[in-house]
Formats: structure tokens, sequence, C-alpha cells
């Protein structure tokens, strides 16, 4: 396979899987008795009909774009980090304890918060990384639990020790620290903007430099990357520790941009939905970055949807799930030999049809 | 500590490890035929919501479990047909599984139940004492006083012994996870026993979801399987590979599970959640304690091409 | 048994093409060929793991289709793969009676199956132990529990895939009796080998495969082994063309007492002494098995020996990495190309940059920047340089042939202008066009002054290019030869350990 068949078949696999995905969401709606035209329209509109509208998207968008490049980046070194919610939840503490406590406000306080967050979401994926290259430990069981682990952590926090008075929940950061948007009217904010520069400053180091093509490849073959000289531990845990950092940079963010207080259910299921779109992404960062968006926008237009026509939003949670279905068995589909066979068969037909 | 605490502590272990115990066979018999499912808690979430459904609407626990079997197994083989035929690969698609299953339960709960309705409510299977056994002092009632499938679970534990100790087939079906190419040119249908493992890893994942529904608690909430499907995969290779060694590790996390709820009645005013915390630190205690020293069906994970060059 | 007119083809490429074959009963029917001849792929139509493109299959005079290994069984075919088919982490018994039909019944009656198995064991003369783990089992032992495991099954006929390739010469000896004892009572036999004195002595007749299709089929007799070999090869074989030298200078790589893993007989390293001087190859000769992976890797970092000394020009090396060693000037051609060697999903020109993207020439500021343009352009002109043949230096190099493959990493490890080359089986699997170029440039690369540590388990490729030959068995050094005129029984003895 050359790289431009490559690089083609791994755009048009996502594409016809979100197609087909759409297909069955409309069978779904056709058998609840809705009009499925009506709802997508409503589901359209709802993620990109206005400013406003698509200001939520992009405002969804953010922590989904983090936590997907932190399971990008980890999976481009070939460990699977399943651990980006217990990461971007140890992230999120770490910035509100910075933001409750230090006495600091403004801008210092912003940058505290954040790199707070960095540090203790790298903290949280060095665990796994440790404990992977010295005990040979499976990182994905690992990682998950430290996922459960995080979560009730996040609980002692919200329901003891920062507790907002009588209500399970931790006071609202205060307002000089929130991270302020963008435009006004559109409700995403610089975490957006950080989010972006993350991506870019990720596929730039994938792409560009010595270290990231020799972390792509002790990602694809990691015996081949040790004989020829390379310390793979070493980028096996670098890789768990930025990946870590980036879903903790994105709890901080998500915490002082969005949602300014940690409260039950705080990043639930972000680590999963972060690594379906990397998978969906092809572990592109800027691929990935879209296709945050695309789900984004499937989520916040799902409310306006279930508002106008009464399909419930979880039609759309289906779609999702069924694009990453689709989507890994295609990619399979299209690396297996009957399937270039096929594709050679083809072309040597449309050669014969030419001479 | 008196007797009741004790008595309590081990009726508990074992209404935990059950659950644990079924999801961790199913594993094991997916793993002997060298696939690798990491879909657990998804096939177990979409078990538990079908088996509480049925229930509902039937009355009957038992129908509840047979269709959450079949729910875990109609799930289980979008699974078979990506990776056994398209060769995809096992992590990758059991990471699909996990987020897609999930996301069907929600949905049919919440087209059946509607959102906002009140907690819906079912009958939990009661327990059927074994006449005999249950008159032995104290540990009678609690292990002879069981609802029925603590006794089946336990009956599959020693029929999964003694298949892959002593019968042709379970020697059969174990080369296919050890050596598939070799197990091919001895007339055995590599692709038909990994289709069969993944109907029995779907079934039995899908009852240990069912059962959370059915015989543990009496509501269906989601998120139920709580990392269940996880501690299973832990269960496995912490029971190197064997029912019997399953049973103890299933009955070891179970015990912790019994123990933090125990603990958080006690409370010594400690946040509850730290308890909760016990059974996911354990589990990666015990990883790491084993380390790396796993021995697992050798062609564990690897896709099987039949005309490979 | 007959085959004909068998053709299969893989993508556009035919692996057999028009193949006719006979198997008379209680005869040794030889099939002579070079790797990739398409031996293989002919005996895994026979045995059901492929379907022919096109052909028919007789047997006993009827016409038969074989579409799964179990109606290969069935109709009493059995076949001794090279590599070994067994299920190591079972036990000789369980191996046996793997995938048995022959029994009813749910459970395995496991005295009654023993007696079975030892009494076959005992008509054949092929003396296993039932109860030992295939782990614990000698080679040439496991490949008689290969041998039992066909005929308890039922086999008529046996294909035997070289069978003597991970022997020694008296396993190999006692494989001749055994196959003797089975055509006396009546079986028969396929023989696949590329070793013309083992070919001549125990064949009743031959066929020859070249590129796929069947050159001829001779009675024993009628060719001796050079003729053979031409009709294999298809032109004539020359002697060595290559001059040995006798090399003075300084030395690059020294081994004193290396030990490694030393109790196991085929994977480790028993007080090895060695030294490669610059501008010499020094040839490892030895049976596959005899801890030449462990020397490959000891020597270039990979591992780290358990006793004694290794040193790099002198010095005495402290750390063994891969890293050290490479920038010490060794550089390794691995004996798994795919696995050790390459970067499979990475294109050719990655490939070839692998180790350099740091270096100003491929990227700005020490690694920041890589210059893409600079590196497709390297890359276009080591492909010229070395004959790699692909479509695009941006294609990906897990989809180039075995020849080209060995090609990149060859431009890859000369081209980083080492002391000490580390070749590791260099020209395995590759076709005579592929293996001659990695030689010419080996060659080349001596006569230029670097030091090659050559381990190969083709001995003709071991005198051929050796200027010293040391001989290597269980993890010792047995002996070391000159390159020049070398004593070729007395090498072949010690391969076995004598």
């Amino acid at each position: 396979m050359n790289k431009l068949t490559k690089s083609l078949s791994s755009f048009v696999v996502p594409l016809i899987s979100i197609l087909l995905a759409f297909l069955v969401g409309m069978i779904i709606m056709v058998c609840m008795g809705k009009n499925p035209a009506d709802a997508l329209y409503f589901l359209g509109f709802g993620a990109f009909g206005n400013a406003a509208n698509f200001g939520t998207t992009l405002s969804k968008a953010t922590p989904l774009i983090f936590t997907s490049l932190c399971a990008c980046f980890a999976y481009r070194c070939g460990v699977f980090n399943l651990g980006g919610e217990g990461q971007f939840i140890m992230g999120s503490v770490a910035a509100c304890y910075v933001a409750l406590r230090s006495g600091i406000t403004g801008v210092p306080a912003m940058i505290l918060c954040l790199a707070a967050g960095m540090a203790a979401g790298g903290v949280w994926g060095l665990v796994p990384g440790v404990l992977k290259i010295t005990r040979g430990q499976n990182e994905m069981i690992i990682s998950i639990m430290l996922n459960y682990v995080a979560t009730l952590f996040m609980g002692v926090v919200y329901t003891n020790w920062l507790r907002d008075a009588s209500v399970p929940q931790t006071e609202a950061v205060p307002n000089e620290t929130k991270l302020p948007r963008v435009l006004t009217g559109m409700r995403f904010t610089y975490a957006l903007v950080i989010a972006i520069v993350v991506g870019l400053l990720i596929y730039y180091f994938l792409f560009w430099t010595s270290g990231g093509f020799k972390l792509r490849a002790v990602g694809i073959n990691m015996t081949a990357s040790r004989f020829n000289g390379f310390p793979v531990k070493r980028y096996i845990l670098t890789s768990f520790i930025v990946s870590g950092a980036i879903a903790g940079l994105g709890g901080a963010a998500e915490l002082l941009g969005t949602q300014f207080r940690l409260i039950n259910g705080f990043g639930a299921g972000y680590g999963f939905d972060g690594v379906a779109m990397a998978l969906i992404g092809q572990l592109h960062p800027i691929a990935t970055m879209v296709v945050a968006v695309f789900f984004a926008a499937l989520r916040t237009g799902s409310m306006t949807m279930q508002a106008g026509t009464g399909v419930p939003t979880s039609v759309s949670d289906i779609i999702q799930a069924l694009v990453i279905v689709f989507t890994v068995a295609g990619m399979a589909l299209t690396k297996l030999p009957q399937f270039e066979q096929l594709r050679y068969r083809l072309r040597s037909r449309k050669g014969g049809n030419a001479a | 500590m008196n007797t009741a605490f004790i008595a309590n502590l081990i009726l508990a272990t074992v209404r935990m490890a059950i659950p644990l115990l079924l999801i961790s066979l199913g594993e094991l018999y997916g793993q002997r035929a060298g696939m690798v499912n990491i879909g657990l808690e998804g096939l177990a979430a979409i078990g538990s919501l079908v088996g509480f459904l049925v229930s509902f609407v039937t009355g009957s626990n038992w129908l509840g479990l047979l269709c959450g079997a079949l729910a875990g197994v109609a799930v289980n083989m979008i699974y078979a047909f990506a990776t056994v035929t398209l060769c995809a690969d096992h992590t990758v698609y059991g990471m699909a599984i996990n987020i897609f299953a999930p996301a069907l339960a929600s949905f049919i709960y919440r087209v059946y139940f509607g959102s906002g309705s009140e907690l819906s409510q079912i009958t939990l299977m009661r327990g059927v004492a074994i006449p005999g056994l249950k008159n032995i002092p104290f540990f009678g009632d609690l292990l002879f006083n069981q609802t029925p499938m603590v006794y089946i679970t336990v009956a599959i534990v020693i029929f999964t012994a003694i298949f892959f100790k002593r019968t042709q087939a379970g020697l059969n079906y174990k080369a296919v996870g050890e050596h598939p190419r070799a197990a091919a040119t001895l007339g055995i249908s590599v692709i038909r026993v990994k289709y069969l493992a993944c109907v029995i890893c779907g079934a039995l994942a899908g009852i240990g979801g069912a059962y959370l529904t059915t015989c543990y608690s009496n509501t269906y909430t989601e998120g139920n399987v709580a990392g269940r499907g996880f501690i299973a995969l832990a269960a496995v290779i912490f029971g190197r590979w064997t029912s019997g060694g399953i049973l103890l590790a299933c009955l070891f996390f179970g015990f912790c599970d019994a123990l933090q709820i125990r603990l958080q009645v006690g409370s010594f005013g400690i946040p509850y959640q730290f308890f909760q915390m016990i059974p996911y630190i354990a589990t990666i205690v015990v990883l790491t304690l084993i380390g790396a020293k796993q021995a697992g069906p050798k062609a564990n994970g690897k896709p099987y091409r039949r005309e490979q060059r | 048994m007959r085959m004909e007119h068998i053709s299969k083809r893989f993508g556009d490429f035919y692996a057999n093409k028009d193949v006719s074959l006979d198997v008379r009963k209680g005869e040794v029917h030889t099939l002579l060929g070079e790797n990739g001849a398409g031996k293989s792929t002919l005996m895994n139509i026979l045995i059901g793991l492929y379907q022919p493109t096109e052909g028919k299959i007789f047997l006993k005079g009827r016409e038969v289709r074989i579409e799964s290994p179990s109606q290969a069984v069935k109709l009493g075919i059995g076949m001794v793969h090279q590599h070994f088919m067994l299920v190591e982490a079972m036990t000789v018994f369980d191996n046996i009676v793997l995938g048995d039909k022959n029994h009813k019944g749910i459970f395995i009656d496991k005295e009654a199956r023993k007696r079975e198995i030892l009494a076959l064991s005992e008509k054949y003369g092929l003396d296993v132990q039932p109860d030992r783990l295939i782990t614990e089992i000698s080679v040439g032992e496991q490949q008689r529990v290969e041998i039992l495991k066909a005929l308890y099954h039922g086999a008529e006929l046996l294909i035997l895939d070289e069978p003597s390739a991970a022997l020694t010469d008296i396993e190999v000896e006692g494989l001749f009796e055994i196959m003797n004892k089975l055509i006396s009572e009546g079986k028969s036999i396929i023989f696949i080998s590329h070793k013309m004195r083992e070919v001549l002595r125990i064949s009743d007749r031959i066929t020859i495969l070249r590129a796929g299709e069947v050159v001829t089929t001779v009675n024993r007799g009628e060719y001796d082994g050079q003729g053979l070999a031409n009709l294999m090869i298809g032109r004539e074989l020359s002697a060595s063309q290559y001059e040995k030298k006798d090399s003075q200078a300084e030395t690059v790589i020294e081994l004193r007492g290396a030990e490694f893993n030393k109790e196991s007989k085929h994977n480790g390293l028993n007080g090895v002494n060695l030294s490669v001087r610059k501008g010499e190859i020094v040839g490892i000769a030895g049976v596959d098995g005899n801890g030449q992976t462990q020397l490959a890797q000891l020597v270039t970092g990979v591992i780290r020996p358990d006793q004694g000394e290794v040193s790099l020009k002198n010095s005495k090396v402290a750390v063994f990495d891969p890293d050290n060693f490479i920038r010490e000037g060794v550089t390794h051609v691995p004996e798994d190309r795919n696995l050790q060697g390459l970067i499979g999903d990475m294109t050719i020109a990655d490939n070839l940059v692998l180790r350099t993207t740091d270096k100003a020439e491929f990227s700005s500021g020490g690694g920041l920047f890589l210059k893409k343009g600079r590196i497709r352009n390297y890359a276009r002109q080591m492909a010229k340089k070395y004959d790699i043949r692909c479509t695009s230096v941006e294609q990906d190099v897990r989809s180039l042939s075995g020849g080209n493959q060995q090609k990149v990493i060859l431009a890859r490890e000369l081209e980083a202008g080492p002391d000490l080359l580390v070749a590791a089986h260099p020209t395995r699997g590759l076709d005579i066009g592929a293996t001659r170029f990695v030689h010419d440039e080996m060659i080349q690369a001596r006569d230029s002054g670097v030091g090659i540590l050559l381990i190969s388990a083709d001995f003709d490729e071991i005198l051929e290019m050796s200027d010293r030959i040391l001989v290597i068995f269980e993890g010792q050094i047995m002996g070391e030869y000159s390159g020049k005129n070398p004593p070729i029984e007395e090498i072949s003895l010690a391969m076995t350990g004598k």
C-alpha cells in the first residue's frame, strides 16, 4: 500500500462508518415512529445552527479533545492508556485545591491551576507506566482500576474535604480564576484554545521531530526499537506521563472553564470516549480533534433533537457507539489479505479496460 | 468481632464473588481459545439490563437470567465476527464493545422506562436450602442456603475443571489457544472453536451481569457493573487460567468487596469512599505482586488466518 | 497418491504452477528445491491447509477433494512440519491424542491410550516419553513425537518437511532408520529437503521443483549430487568465487569466557572465546539452536553475559545496551528481519534513517525539525545503490519481499559505517539473486575494512564467505578453522559435537 491509498483508506473508513451509524440511527427513529429527517434537522441545528449552539458544541468538545489526545499519544507509543478518566479527574481535583485554597486569584492562579492539573494527571499516568516497565503489568487493567480510585477520591473531596456546606459538591472557583470566553456570545473558553495548541504540539512532535519519530517506532515494534538502541522503557514511561498530563490539563481546564466545581459525575466516561475518538481518528492528533468536535456536536445536537422531536438523546449515544464499532471493524477489513486481493483484481480490471 | 459479623462477612463474600466468578469463567473460556476479550464490562452491562427488563416484564428471574445470557451472546457475536473473521485487534475491539454495549443498555432502559421516572424494582431470587447439608452448624446456613445461582456457578466451576483436564474436547479446545495451527493440522476447526468460545464467554458474562439485577440488587442503575468486567480480567490472570484458581481469586476479590461494605457501616469517621477503593486497590496490588510471570495461553490475542504465508 | 496440474496463486504470485506428482506405496519420494520453490505450499495443499487454485488430487486411484486438515487426517495423510506443530505447554501424551477422532467417549482413558502409544512407539523404534512436557525434551525427540502423532492418527502417507534441518548427524541417522522401518511396513513418505547427501541416500525417486514448477522426476542413481544441484538451481554451481583474506588488522571485538544461561543446550552460551579483526569475515557454523541467537544478541548488546568479558576495540564493555554498542560502531543484521530489524508499518525511507534522524543531515536543531525532503532523497539514493525494488520509498516496508526488506536493513547497517557488522542468517529465505547481492555487499564491506561476524546455519554460506570458521555446538565453540581450503569433514563432525 503506498502512502496515498493508505491515507485515503484511513479517511474513507471512518466516513463510511459514520454514514452507516447514521443509517442505523435513522432506522431506530423510524421504528420509534419518528421522522428521521426532522430529527436530523434538529440535530444539525442544535449543534451548528447558530453561533450560540456552535459555541456550546465547541465547549463540549474541549474536554473530549483533551482525553482523546491523551489516548492518542499513549497508543502511538504502543501502550493502551485506558486511564484518561482518572487522570482527567485527578487533574481537576488538583486544580480545584489550588483555586480554592491557595488564596491566589486571576491569571497567576489560572496558570498555577493548569500546571497543578498537569502534574496530578502526570502522576496518575506514571503509576501504570512504572508498573508496566518494572513488573510487566497489564497497563489496561491497572489504569482502569485507577479510574475508579480517582472517582472515589474526588468523592472524598467533594463530600468531605472541600464540601460546600450541606450540598455534596465543592464551592465554585472564584470568578477571577475562571477561564474567560474567547468570544462573547459563544460558550467556549480559552480552554479550547489550549486544547488546540496541545493537539498541534502533539502533531508537530509526533511527525516532525526525531523524538516523535522514535516514539512511533517504539509503538509499532518494540523489539526492533530495542535492537536499534532506543531506550524503549523510557519512551513508554514518558508516553504514560505525558498522556496523563494531557488528560490532567484537560481536567483542570474543564473545571476552570465550564464546570467550576467538582460534583458527582464530573468527567465520567470521558476516558473511554477519548479512546474511541482516538481510534476513529486513526491516532492522528488533528483527525482526532475533528472527531472530538463531531462527537460533541452529536451530543449538543441531540438535546435539541429530543426537545424538538421527542427522539431521546440516547439515540445519539447509540450512533456514536456504532461509529466506533464500524470503524474498527472496517479498518480490520481493509487489512485482510482477501481485501488486498480484491482491490488488486479491481485495479487490474480497470487497467485492462484502459488498455 | 463476633460470629454474626463473621457470618455476615462470609455470606457477603459469596454473594459478591458469584457475579465476578461468572464473568471470569466466561473470560477463561475465551482466553483458552486465544480470545482476549476486554469487553466483559460491556457484556455484563447489557446482560444486567436485559436480565432486569425481562424479570420486570415477565416476573421470572430465571427467564431474566436466560435472556441476559442471550443478550451477552448477541453482543459478543459482533466481537467474534470482528476479531475472528476480520482479524481486528482484540483489545481495540473489546474497547469498542465496552463503549457500545452500555450505550445500548442505557438506550433500551430509557426507551422502556422513560427518563426521570422513579426506580422500578423487581423481586429478587430467593435462597434454596439444600436439605441435610443445611443443618451443619454455622457453615450449613451460610453455604447451603443460597440462591440456586450460587450452586449453579459452583457446578460450572467443577464442570470447567473436568472439561479442561479430562476430556478430549477440552484438550482440543485448549490447543486452539496455545497453538492454533497445530490444532488445525489435526483437524480441529479453529474458527469454530473460537466462535464457540465467544458464545460461552458472552453467555457467562451476560449471566454475570444479569445476576447483579436478579439476585443481588433489585434495581438497575447505569454503571452497576462497576468495573467487575475488568476485575474479572485480573482474576483470570491471578487464577492462573484454571477454574479452581479463578474461584479462589474471585473469593478473594469478593471478600475485599464484602469487607469494604462492612467497614463502611463501621465508618470510624473515615470517608466511606476510601473503603470503596479497597477492591480496586487490591486488584492493583495483587497484579503487582504476581508480576509478569504470567503464563497465559500462548496464542492469546493473536489473529488466526487460515491461509497465511 | 497422485497430484495433477496443481496451481496455487497468492494475489498475483504463483506459488505452484501446473505441478504433477505421484507417490507409490512403500517409497520415499523426495521433493527437492530451493527455499521458495513451492515445496511447502504444495504440501499444505495436500494436507488441506490451502485450497489449490486449480488441479486434482487422487488417492489410491480415486479423486478426492481435501478441503480441510481433518479430511486429510481421515484420508491417512500426516505431515511433520519443519517448525513442529507441538503445543509446548502440554505433555507428549496430550499432543499425541490431540484431535483424536478414533476414540468414542467424552473422557480420555489415559492408561489405555498410553498403552497404544507405547506399542506404536515400540513398533517403529520411536522411543518417546509420554509424560514429559514438550519443552523438556530434545529437538530429536520432538520430531519423533510428531511422527508418532501422525501414525497414531492413522497416517499411511507421511510428509517430512526438512526433517533434518534441526538435527545432529546422529539424530539424522536415527531418523533414517525410522524412515526405513516405515516404508518396510508399507507406508509412503514424501521427503522434503535440499541436502544433497541425504537425498541421495534415502530417496527412491526425486522430484525437483524450481520457482513453483516441476523441473523433472528422476530415479535414484540417475544423477549425482552435482547434477541434481544444477537441476534445482537451474545453472552450474561454481565454487567459492570470493578471495579469502588473512587479516592482521586490529581486533574490533573480543569475547573471553562469555557465558549466558549456560545450562541450556539450545539457548545458552558456555565459555565462548572469540575475536573478530577489521577486514575479515568470521563465520560461525552450526546447526540451528545451539546458542547462535544468544551469541548474536550478546555481541550487539541486547543481552548481558552472566560471566566473562566482552571488549570492543580493546576496551572492556561495562554497559550492555544496544545503543552503547551502536555508538561503538557495531551494527546488526538480525535473524528475524520483521520482528527485530524493521518497523513494518513505517516506510522504507523511515526505516533507512531509523537511527540517524538526529543528525544534521536529516533534521535541524538535533532532531527538532525533520527534513523530510532530504530523507526522501537519501532513501531514493539508497534504493538505487542497494537495488531495493519498490514503487516508492514512501511504501510501507512490510509490503516488500523478504529480499528487498533485507536490502533495506543492509543499507541501513552498512551506511552507518560500522567497524563490526553482525549478520545472523543474512540470506535465510532469500532467492538466489538477493543472496548473491547480500554476499557481494558483505565482501565489499570486508574489503573496505569492516569486521564481520557471520552466523549462519547454511554451511555452504559459511564455507563460501568466511575467512575464519568457528563451530558452535550446544553453546560452546568446538574449534577454529581457516577459511582457505577448510577441512569440510572435520567441521561437519564438530557441528555434531565431536
